[in-house]
């Protein structure tokens, strides 16, 4: 159907394109790896003139204002254990609202579906004042907790087993096993991809959050990588862009290795969200 | 199988418990904690909180007092990224995904993960990455203006420029995830659809007008809606970029939130801007599902 030459101006196009979006973070690897001196002197060196690592020295071991390492233990902490709970407790109400004979079973789904239309800044402040008041301000607990009342995974994971055929459960019952042990090893083997796209969802949505840490954090210790990062940037970094594209360069390397590892399951999990 | 009787009920009540109890704490209580706090003069600071009624709300409508301003120059900062945004962020990510599509099956993969990457960044990255591209000396985009002998633009520290570097660096940011949808909706509309229209001569625009957009309406109505909430929710990119300047040209309504909540410690005025922004976007979301419906 498709023309040669038209395959190739299209293929052009598409590698232009390409270069945008790489060209960032390809410039961002370059400065880390200059002089602040040569950064800041006119002319485009993609090349350092000198190669210097004593940015990410700095930035890795030179300080104590940035403990990097921690920051990003910190998010990963956070991210996991804050997408564990949220898979615990997601799983198991979506299977009881869909299969068992839970009380105020249909006020409960609509009141949950309902918040998915709340936006999130009406329960910020209350949120903070309510930490505020159980003295758990700069813990893991303020970075960690909030995520798990958004009801998107309820919803997504109740669809899946309401669509999920009743015979396999129906089987394990009447062999004598009872809700808990059917949901364990029958129904949760079973909706597999589904927790791991609200898994990877979830995981993201914590990671990148950015203005409710920031606020409910105040110890360099208890920062995330992305809090700590921006804290720089306003403080002792502003002006050295080597160390804080060291910095940045230190943050982001991983992340975007793992994304390229993990988006293929990404991109299947949002075809299995039925998001469309 | 289950009956009907109480002791199951109970057992299958247990599943509920846990997510009931994190949505109650986490989410029902702030909601009327919130609406309580925004009828008290509710100062951080101190313990004594006097109750005004629905004195906050008046002081916002009261064009003599600073909250006036506070909220209504912040919500027509934050309204114009979201009118300067959407519309990219939609166009843009259905081109990339029509683009990704037409390439050959070989390669589609590679371009959509490079279109995809940036996704993985984090805000403040994105925006050291996006300042250091921008500065106006040794920033690499004026640096090729230069080269082409444009002369140089300050494009974090004047308008127009201000808010197309915020878009830009938003777009470079986020445009993978829309992308990735409409690759998602693209892939499922009928391959019969596409032939008969070939078959019936029409174009390649006509195709995409006639059969591409209608069959992905539900999904650009998600990504409308989803991209209006987050641009609506803007603050990391202008607290970071443009601190909110010049002046406070691109200071957003959730940096006046934050600052009337933190800075000036007025938790109650920040509460009531807060549940009044949350009925604005609530209010769109609902106008542009209708909107979209009655198209049909």
């Amino acid at each position: 159907m498709q023309s040669r030459s038209f395959k190739i101006s299209i293929s052009i196009v598409a590698v232009i394109i390409g270069l945008l979006f790489i060209v960032p973070i390809l410039w961002m690897l370059a400065t880390s790896f200059k002089t602040d001196q040569e950064a800041f002197t006119a002319g485009i060196k993609w090349i350092p003139e000198v190669f210097t690592l004593e940015n990410y020295q700095y930035t890795l071991v030179g300080n104590s204002d940035t403990p990097v390492m921690k920051w990003m233990a910190n998010s990963l902490f956070v991210g996991i254990t804050g997408t564990l709970i949220v898979l615990i407790v997601d799983t198991l109400a979506a299977y009881g609202l869909a299969r068992l004979d839970v009380p105020f079973k249909k006020l409960l789904i609509s009141i949950f579906i309902g918040s998915l239309m709340i936006p999130w800044v009406i329960t910020f402040l209350p949120l903070y004042m309510e930490f505020n008041v159980l003295g758990l301000l700069d813990t893991y607990a303020v970075l960690i907790l909030p995520y798990s009342a958004n009801a998107f995974g309820v919803f997504l994971l109740y669809q899946y087993f309401r669509g999920f055929p009743k015979e396999l459960e129906e089987a394990a019952f009447l062999d004598g096993a009872n809700k808990w042990q059917v949901f364990v090893r029958v129904v949760l083997p079973s909706a597999r991809p589904v927790i791991w796209t609200l898994a990877i969802f979830t995981f993201m949505g914590i990671y990148n959050d950015f203005l409710w840490p920031l606020v409910t954090t105040n110890s360099p210790e208890m920062r995330t990588i992305t809090t700590g990062i921006a804290i720089m940037q306003q403080g002792s970094f502003v002006s050295s862009p080597g160390r804080l594209m060291a910095l940045t360069s230190i943050a982001t390397i991983p992340a975007v290795l793992l994304f390229i590892i993990g988006q293929r399951s990404f991109i299947k999990g949002v075809n299995q969200t039925g998001i469309k | 199988m289950t009956k009907s009787s109480w002791k199951s009920k109970l057992t299958s009540s247990l599943f509920v418990i846990p997510y009931l109890l994190l949505f109650i704490v986490f989410l029902l209580i702030p909601i009327g904690y919130g609406a309580w706090m925004s009828l008290h003069n509710w100062d951080l600071l101190n313990p004594v909180h006097e109750f005004v009624g629905l004195k906050n709300y008046q002081k916002i409508f009261d064009p003599n007092s600073y909250l006036n301003d506070l909220f209504f120059e912040g919500l027509k900062n934050t309204a114009q990224f979201v009118v300067y945004s959407v519309p990219v962020l939609v166009a843009v990510g259905l081109g990339l995904a029509l683009l990704v599509n037409t390439l050959p099956g070989k390669i589609r993969g590679i371009f959509r993960t490079v279109y995809f990457i940036p996704y993985a960044v984090s805000v403040s990255v994105v925006a050291i990455i996006w300042l250091w591209l921008l500065d106006t000396n040794s920033g690499l985009i004026n640096q090729y203006l230069q080269k082409l002998n444009v002369p140089i633009i300050p494009w974090l520290t004047d308008l127009p420029w201000a808010w197309i570097s915020l878009v830009k660096a938003t777009l470079w940011w986020t445009i993978g995830f829309n992308m990735v949808i409409f690759i998602n909706a693209l892939n499922d509309v009928s391959e019969e659809l596409y032939e008969a229209g070939s078959l019936d001569g029409a174009s390649r625009w006509q195709r995409f007008i006639h059969i591409t957009l209608p069959s992905i309406k539900p999904t650009m109505l998600f990504v409308v809606i989803t991209s209006t909430i987050a641009s609506f929710n803007i603050y990391g990119q202008p607290y970071l970029m443009t601190r909110g300047g010049p002046g406070t040209e691109t200071k957003v309504l959730l940096m006046n939130i934050v600052d009337e909540a933190f800075k000036q410690r007025q938790l109650g005025n920040a509460a009531a801007m807060s549940l009044l922004m949350a009925l604005i976007m609530i209010t769109i979301s609902i106008v542009q599902f209708r909107i979209s419906n009655r198209k049909e």
